[in-house]
C-alpha cells in the first residue's frame, strides 16, 4: 500500500468513525465535538485531493464558525451536561436497520456504476483564479452565484436580528 | 557556506535513496513531528523565562536568580516540578474531553508550524494559501479551550473558555483583515512569495501608513487573540482564578501553557513574516553595498530577531497596560478596530491598484 | 450590459426593491406603519406594471452567464403571476401589518424569498437552483416566526427550517450523484448526458423526493399543516400559493427539459404520488376544525391535482399548470384573504366560529364562497376550468384511471368545501363572528381575487395566451 492510501484510509475512519460517535452520543456537547473531528476529516481530504483554499475554507467555515456557533448555543441552554433520554430500543434498531439498509444500497449502486475518467486533465486551483472568476461579470464568470449568496446572507442576517431582537416594551417592563 | 536548507537537501537525498518513497515519507513525518516537538520545547523553556526576565526588568526587580547561573535553569527546574505534579480530574468531569482538550490546542499549534519559513528555503509546507492556512488552522484551538472550560465541570472554566471563545472569534476578524490587506499588496496567499515580494524593503516600510495601521491592528488583534493581558479576561486571575484551565494541573497544564507560548511565537513569527520580510534581510532599495552587507547575517537569524522583537513588544503591552472589561473587549473590536481594518483594506487596495507602493 | 437589464429586470426591479426597504429601515423610524405599507404597496404595483409591460412588448427571451439564468415569455410570465401573489398578500396583510414592529423587516424577507423564487424559476443548472432554493426557504423560515409571542409560531418556523434542511440535504445528494454520474450540472448539457445506469435513476429519486418535499406532495406532507397552523395567515397563504407555484414552475421545466430521459419514469412515480396526495390530502382535510389547517390539507390535495397536469407531459401539462396556478393565486389568496381578516381582526380561526358569518360579514361571506367554489372547481368560477385543463392534460396520456380517482377526488373535496360554505350561509350560532370592517387595501384584494376568480376563467384569451408562450418555450 502507497502512502497516499494509507491516508486515505486514515481519513477515512477519522470522517465516518467521528460521524457515528456524534450521532450515537449521548451527551449534547460530546455530539458537537465528534461533528468536528468529522468536519476536520473532510477538511483533510480537501488537502489530500490537493484543493488547499476549499480545505481552508472548510476549516474556517465549520470549525471556526460553524460549530464554535454549536458549542456557544450549548453553553447558553440549560441541561446542556445531562445525559439525552434513552431512545426506546424498537427506534435504535429501526434506524440502525434504515441506516444500514441505505449504507448498503448506495454502495451497490455506487460500486456497479461504471464511472468514467473526465476527459478533461484536473487543473491546478490557484486562488487567484478562484477570486477572479467570483467576480467575473462576463458570460463565464460566477458573480451571479456569488451575488446570490450574498442575498441569501442578507436575508438570513435580517431573519435572524427580527428573530432574536429584544422588542423595546419587553426591556421597558 | 552550510546553510539549513543544505541539511534538509542532503537528508532529503539520502532518504530517497534509501528507502522507498513511502517509508521516507513516513520517516520525513516523524523527523518533522520531533523537530516541531523540540522546537516547543525549548520556546517554551526560553520564553518563559524571557517573560519573568522581562516583568522584572519592567517592575524593577532582578527576576529568577536562584538556578543556575543568573536563574537560567529556573524554568528547566518549572518544568520538572510540572512534570512530578499529579494530575488531578475532577469529579464530574467528562473525562475524555478534560484529556483530550490539551492536546487539542497543542496539535493545533503544532499544525500552525508547517507553513512557516524559518530561514531561507526552510520550510515545511510552502502550501499556496500559505497565510489562509494559518488563519484557519489557528481556529482549531478555540475549539479545544471551549472543550477544555466544558468538560471541567466548574462555572470559572466555563466562563472564562465562552470569553476565551468569543475573543477569538471576534479579533480573529481584523487579524484576517490586517494579513489580507498585506495579501492585497503581494498578490499571493503564499509564504515564500510574500517574502519575495519584500526583497527591496519591507512592507512596513514600503507600505506607507495603511500598513503601518494593519501592523498595530494585527499586533492588537493577535494579542487578544492569544488570550495575553491585557486582554486575559479569559483567565484573569482575580475574577475567575484561572478561567479555562483553573482544573488542570500537572503536564496537562503544561500541555496549555506551552500551547500558549507557541501560539504566541506563531502569530509573531507571522507578523514578522507579513510585516518585517519573514527572513529577509534589511535591504535599502538599490544601495548594492548595504545589502551585501546585510546579506551576511544569516537569514534564521534575521527571522528569530525580527520574531523575538515581537515578542518582546507582546509582552512589554503585558506588563504595561491594565485589564479591560469584557465589554471595553468587545466594543473595541466591533465598534474600532474592525471598521477602521475595513477601511483600510480599502485604503490598501486603492494603493495597489494604483501602484503607489514602493 | 444591456442584456442584464432587460433579461434580469424583474430580478433587478426586486433587488431594488430590497435595498430601498434597507435604506428605509435604517435611515426612517419614525414614518408610520400606514404610510410605510402605503409606500411598499405603492412599489410592490409599480414592480407588477413594469412585470406586465415588459410581457406586453414580448421581449426575447436569453440566456446569462453562459446558461446559469434562461429567462423567456413562459418564465416572464410565471414571474408576474408570483408578482400579482405578493401584491395581493401584501394588500390583503394589511390589517395584521399595520401594527407590527417589524413591518419593514416582513417585507424584506419577503422580497428576498422571493428573488430566491425568481432565479430558481430562472436557473439553468444545479448551482443556481440550489442556491435560490435556499434563499427562497431560508427566510420562509423566519417569516413563519413572525407571530413573535405565540409559541406555536415559533414552532412553526423550527418545523419549516428541519423540514426544509432535510430536504435540501436529500436534494444535494440527489444533485451530487447527478452530477458524479453525469459530470455536468447544466440543465441543457444533462439530458444528453443521462444513460438510466441505476445510480443514476437513484439521483434522479432522491432529486424528485426533494421537489415532493418542497411542495408537500405525501408522504413527504407531514411538515405542511403544522407549519402552515402556526405561521401568521400572511405567511401560510405565501406558503402555500406563491411558494408551491415557485416550485411547480421549476418543477415542470426540469422534468420536461432536463429529465426528459425519464418520462417513463417519472409519468409513473407522478401517476401514483397524485393519486396519493389527493386521496390523502382530501381526507384529512375532512377531518379539520381550524381553517388554516383545513385550507393547509386541501392546498395538499390541490397539489395532487397539479401533479396530474404535469404527468400529461407535454406543451398542454406546461399550460395547464402555469393557468392553473394563476388560478390558484386568486382562489386560495381570496380565501386566505378573508381568514386573515377575520383572524387578525378577531383572532377567530376555527370553522365553528364561521357558523353565521352570512348574517353578519355578507361580504366576507360571498368572497369566500366565491373562492371555496373556485378551489373546489364549480363551474362558473375560474376554479372549474383550471381542474378541466388539468385533467384533459393528464388525460392526454391515456390513463384513464388516474383521472377516475381525480374525478372521485373532485367530489370528496366538494362535500368539504361545501361543509364550510354551509356553515356559514345555513348554521345558527349564538356569539357569530361580530360585524368586522377591513381596511381599504385588504378590501381590494378581496375584490381583486374575486374579480380574478370570475374572469380568468371567462376570457379564454388568456389560456391561449399561456398555450402560446408555452409552445414557444418549448
Amino acid at each position: 500500500m502507497e502512502a497516499k492510501e494509507i491516508i486515505f484510509y486514515l481519513l477515512a475512519a477519522l470522517t465516518l468513525g467521528s460521524g457515528l460517535l456524534a450521532v450515537t452520543a449521548r451527551k449534547i456537547f460530546r455530539a458537537a465535538i465528534f461533528l468536528l473531528f468529522s468536519l476536520i476529516g473532510i477538511a483533510g481530504f480537501y488537502f489530500w485531493l490537493q484543493y488547499e483554499f476549499i480545505a481552508a475554507v472548510q476549516i474556517v467555515v465549520y470549525v471556526g464558525g460553524i460549530v464554535v456557533l454549536i458549542i456557544f448555543s450549548i453553553f447558553l441552554t440549560q441541561q446542556a451536561g445531562t445525559d439525552l433520554p434513552n431512545p426506546p430500543l424498537r427506534r435504535i434498531i429501526f434506524s440502525a436497520l434504515a441506516a444500514l439498509f441505505g449504507l448498503i444500497f448506495s454502495w451497490m449502486l455506487i460500486s456497479q456504476h461504471p464511472f468514467k475518467p473526465g476527459a478533461e486533465s484536473p487543473v491546478a486551483v490557484s486562488v487567484a483564479n478562484i477570486g477572479s472568476m467570483m467576480l467575473n461579470v462576463n458570460d463565464t464568470g460566477y458573480a451571479l452565484p456569488f451575488e446570490l449568496v450574498s442575498i441569501l446572507l442578507l436575508a438570513a442576517m435580517v431573519g435572524c436580528i427580527v428573530i432574536a431582537i429584544k422588542s423595546r416594551t419587553e426591556t421597558a417592563n | 557556506m552550510w546553510s539549513l536548507s543544505s541539511i534538509t537537501d542532503i537528508v532529503q537525498t539520502w532518504l530517497g535513496s534509501t528507502f522507498n518513497p513511502t517509508i521516507a515519507l513516513l520517516l520525513q513525518f516523524v523527523m518533522a513531528g520531533l523537530l516541531v516537538i523540540t522546537l516547543f520545547a525549548v520556546l517554551g523553556l526560553v520564553l518563559v523565562f524571557m517573560e519573568r526576565k522581562v516583568s522584572a526588568y519592567m517592575q524593577v526587580r532582578i527576576g529568577p536568580n536562584r538556578v543556575g547561573p543568573r536563574g537560567y535553569l529556573q524554568t528547566a527546574a518549572d518544568t520538572l516540578k510540572l512534570l512530578m505534579k499529579e494530575g488531578l480530574v475532577p469529579a464530574g468531569a467528562d473525562k475524555f474531553l478534560f484529556n483530550l482538550a490539551p492536546y487539542v490546542v497543542m496539535i493545533s499549534a503544532m499544525l500552525l508550524m508547517a507553513p512557516i519559513a524559518f530561514a531561507k528555503d526552510f520550510q515545511m509546507w510552502d502550501l499556496n494559501i500559505g497565510v489562509l492556512y494559518v488563519s484557519s488552522v489557528s481556529s482549531i484551538a478555540v475549539i479545544g479551550i471551549l472543550m477544555a472550560g466544558w468538560s471541567s465541570n466548574n462555572k470559572y472554566s466555563l466562563l472564562g473558555a465562552m470569553r476565551s471563545g468569543a475573543q477569538i472569534v471576534s479579533y480573529e476578524l481584523s487579524a484576517g483583515l490586517s494579513i489580507i490587506s498585506i495579501v492585497i499588496l503581494v498578490g499571493s496567499l503564499k509564504i515564500s512569495d510574500i517574502i519575495a515580494s519584500q526583497q527591496d524593503g519591507w512592507w512596513i516600510f514600503k507600505g506607507h501608513i495603511p500598513a503601518i495601521i494593519a501592523f498595530v491592528i494585527f499586533l492588537i488583534a493577535v494579542t487578544a487573540e492569544t488570550n495575553r493581558a491585557p486582554f486575559d479576561l479569559a483567565e484573569a486571575e482575580s475574577e475567575l482564578t484561572a478561567g479555562f484551565h483553573t482544573e488542570y494541573s500537572g503536564m496537562r497544564f503544561a500541555l496549555f501553557f506551552l500551547a500558549e507560548y507557541a501560539n504566541i511565537f506563531i502569530v509573531c513569527a507571522i507578523g514578522a513574516t507579513l510585516f518585517l520580510g519573514g527572513w529577509m534581510p534589511f535591504h535599502i532599495g538599490n544601495l548594492q553595498a548595504f545589502n551585501h552587507i546585510m546579506d551576511y547575517i544569516p537569514s534564521s537569524i534575521w527571522f528569530f530577531g525580527k520574531t523575538f522583537f515581537l515578542i518582546f513588544v507582546i509582552m512589554w503591552f503585558r506588563w504595561t497596560f491594565p485589564r479591560l472589561r469584557i465589554d471595553q473587549l468587545l466594543n473595541l473590536e466591533w465598534k474600532y478596530l474592525l471598521p477602521i481594518s475595513m477601511f483600510n483594506v480599502l485604503l490598501v487596495t486603492i494603493m495597489a491598484i494604483m501602484k503607489w507602493h514602493f | 450590459m444591456n442584456d442584464f437589464l432587460t433579461l434580469m429586470q424583474s430580478e433587478l426591479a426586486l433587488t431594488l426593491i430590497l435595498f430601498i426597504l434597507l435604506i428605509v429601515k435604517i435611515g426612517s423610524e419614525k414614518m408610520s406603519n400606514k404610510s410605510l405599507l402605503g409606500f411598499i404597496n405603492v412599489m410592490l404595483i409599480i414592480n407588477l406594471l413594469i412585470g406586465i409591460s415588459s410581457l406586453w412588448m414580448q421581449r426575447p427571451g436569453g440566456t446569462l452567464f453562459s446558461g446559469m439564468f434562461i429567462t423567456n415569455s413562459l418564465i416572464l410570465f410565471e414571474k408576474n403571476i408570483l408578482n400579482l401573489g405578493i401584491l395581493i398578500i401584501s394588500l390583503s396583510a394589511f390589517d395584521w401589518l399595520k401594527n407590527h414592529k417589524h413591518l419593514t423587516e416582513f417585507f424584506m424577507l419577503l422580497i428576498a424569498c422571493v428573488i430566491g423564487m425568481f432565479f430558481m424559476i430562472s436557473s439553468g443548472n444545479f448551482l443556481i437552483f440550489y442556491l435560490s432554493l435556499e434563499l427562497a426557504t431560508i427566510p420562509l423560515a423566519a417569516m413563519c416566526n413572525y407571530d413573535m409571542d405565540k409559541r406555536i409560531s415559533s414552532e412553526a418556523a423550527m418545523k419549516m427550517i428541519m423540514s426544509s434542511a432535510f430536504s435540501s440535504g436529500i436534494l444535494l445528494f440527489g444533485i451530487s450523484m447527478m452530477y458524479g454520474t453525469t459530470g455536468t450540472i447544466s440543465f441543457t448539457e444533462l439530458p444528453q448526458l443521462l444513460d438510466g445506469s441505476p445510480l443514476q435513476i437513484f439521483a434522479f429519486i432522491l432529486l424528485f423526493t426533494g421537489f415532493a418535499f418542497k411542495l408537500s406532495v405525501v408522504p413527504f406532507h407531514l411538515w405542511t399543516a403544522d407549519v402552515y397552523e402556526g405561521a401568521p395567515v400572511a405567511v401560510t397563504s405565501f406558503l402555500s400559493v406563491i411558494s408551491k407555484g415557485s416550485i411547480v414552475f421549476i418543477f415542470i421545466t426540469t422534468l420536461y427539459n432536463a429529465f426528459r430521459y425519464y418520462a417513463d419514469l417519472w409519468y409513473n412515480v407522478l401517476f401514483l404520488s397524485a393519486v396519493i396526495t389527493m386521496t390523502l390530502g382530501n381526507f384529512f382535510a375532512l377531518r379539520q376544525q381550524n381553517m388554516k389547517r383545513f385550507l393547509a390539507f386541501s392546498s395538499i390535495a390541490q397539489v395532487g391535482f397539479i401533479l396530474i397536469g404535469i404527468s400529461g407531459s407535454s406543451s398542454l401539462g406546461t399550460t395547464s399548470a402555469v393557468y392553473f396556478i394563476l388560478i390558484y393565486v386568486f382562489s386560495n389568496l381570496g380565501a386566505f384573504g378573508v381568514v386573515q381578516m377575520i383572524s387578525s381582526l378577531t383572532g377567530k380561526e376555527r370553522i365553528d366560529d364561521y357558523k353565521g358569518l352570512y348574517k353578519t360579514n355578507p361580504f366576507l361571506t360571498w368572497i369566500l364562497t366565491l373562492s371555496l367554489f373556485s378551489l373546489a372547481g364549480i363551474p362558473p368560477t375560474a376554479g372549474f376550468f383550471g381542474k378541466l385543463f388539468l385533467l384533459t392534460a393528464g388525460a392526454s396520456q391515456g390513463n384513464y384511471v388516474l383521472i377516475t380517482i381525480a374525478a372521485l377526488n373532485m367530489i370528496i373535496s366538494l362535500y368539504y368545501y361545501l361543509k364550510v360554505v354551509r356553515a356559514m350561509f345555513m348554521d345558527a350560532n349564538e356569539n357569530p363572528v361580530e360585524r368586522i370592517k377591513g381596511s381599504t387595501p385588504a378590501n381590494a384584494a378581496l375584490i381583486i381575487c374575486a374579480i380574478g376568480i370570475v374572469v380568468v376563467g371567462l376570457i379564454s384569451s388568456i389560456y391561449d395566451y399561456i398555450n402560446n408562450i408555452a409552445n414557444f418555450g418549448f
